[in-house]
């Protein structure tokens, strides 16, 4: 897959915990999880998990505190799907 | 150290019980430690994806308390260890706990610091504030019940509750809050920042907020709770 390829299954995941549906439609590699897409940082777990799940990975400790913003999460999903 | 406030809500029936209990989910939560802890709490009958929260709730404050202060770090739960926490007892209604923020992330390498929580765990609600102080001498905080769960509503919710505390408190009626560069409410008198750190909560329809008053001296005879008030 391709970051782009990548971001729009992204998107996917964090559906369900964005308030905002047109600002999702939007989101940019720059796009923050919090603080732009308003996402409860109560969710912040469901989303690596769910993430998880959609890829088929798995996401240890030290790269979930990485999961930021879009792009982040991009680099984090791209990095466990070619390993 | 500077002074600073953290808090945080959580409503439990919008949190999935199911998935909170597995330990893929709570792992990513609680250390070891914390997973042995819950054993202490077992007198006071909190279910264990309760538990679960009131911890998240616990790091989430300690987080904020300290990005005022560290604006570079990130959140990571593992990184912030709930070392004891005790049941209500008698007439002490909160879960008290001790907490250590270690190794936490980013470029300043910041050194373990002790903080001090109080949790209220009633009707689905989990209320938390920190402190350095163990007596929260100088910790105004408050949480109320709102008609609208919108990001929108909540933010100018929990900015209206906060800034009529800080109002009362203050006996000034030009109060406002803006966010720093890190993300952190501030409270500025007219266009004058105020040495008064505050944090903000909510969670579908509540939200919650606390300051410390420690270096405004004519806040400090007048500690009033609007939490306090509500029960």
């Amino acid at each position: 897959m391709d970051r782009r390829e990548i971001l729009e299954e992204l998107k996917r995941v964090l559906e369900p915990y964005t308030e905002n549906k047109e600002l999702l439609r939007n989101i940019n590699e720059q796009t923050d999880l919090v603080k732009d897409l308003k996402i409860n940082s109560s969710n912040l777990v469901d989303v690596i998990i769910d993430a998880e799940a959609k890829y088929n990975i798995e996401i240890d400790f030290d790269s979930s505190e990485k999961m930021i913003s879009v792009g982040s999460c991009i680099d984090v999903i791209s990095d466990k799907i070619n390993k | 150290m500077r002074n600073s406030s953290g808090n945080d809500l959580v409503y439990l029936p919008v949190t999935r019980s199911e998935r909170t209990r597995l330990p893929r989910f709570y792992s990513r939560i609680l250390t070891a430690a914390e997973v042995e802890g819950f054993a202490r709490l077992a007198v006071s009958g909190l279910p264990f994806d309760h538990y679960v929260w009131l911890c998240w709730s616990v790091k989430e404050s300690v987080y904020k308390y300290q990005k005022r202060l560290f604006p570079e770090l990130v959140f990571a739960p593992l990184r912030i260890e709930v070392q004891q926490i005790d049941p209500p007892c008698g007439d002490v209604y909160f879960y008290a706990g001790i907490v250590v923020a270690q190794r936490l992330v980013g470029p300043t390498g910041v050194a373990g610091q002790t903080l001090c929580s109080r949790t209220w765990v009633r009707d689905g609600v989990i209320v938390t504030i920190v402190s350095e102080d163990q007596q929260f001498t100088d910790t105004h905080w408050g949480f109320s019940a709102i008609d609208s769960a919108t990001y929108a509503d909540q933010s100018a919710a929990v900015r209206k509750l906060a800034l009529g505390e800080l109002s009362s408190v203050l006996s000034r009626d030009d109060l406002r809050l803006e966010k720093d560069a890190a993300g952190c409410p501030i409270v500025l008198a007219g266009d004058q920042p105020l040495a008064i750190p505050i944090s903000l909560a909510h969670h579908e329809r509540f939200i919650a907020y606390s300051f410390c008053s420690k270096y405004v001296p004519e806040m400090r005879f007048s500690k009033t709770s609007a939490f306090l008030a509500k029960r």
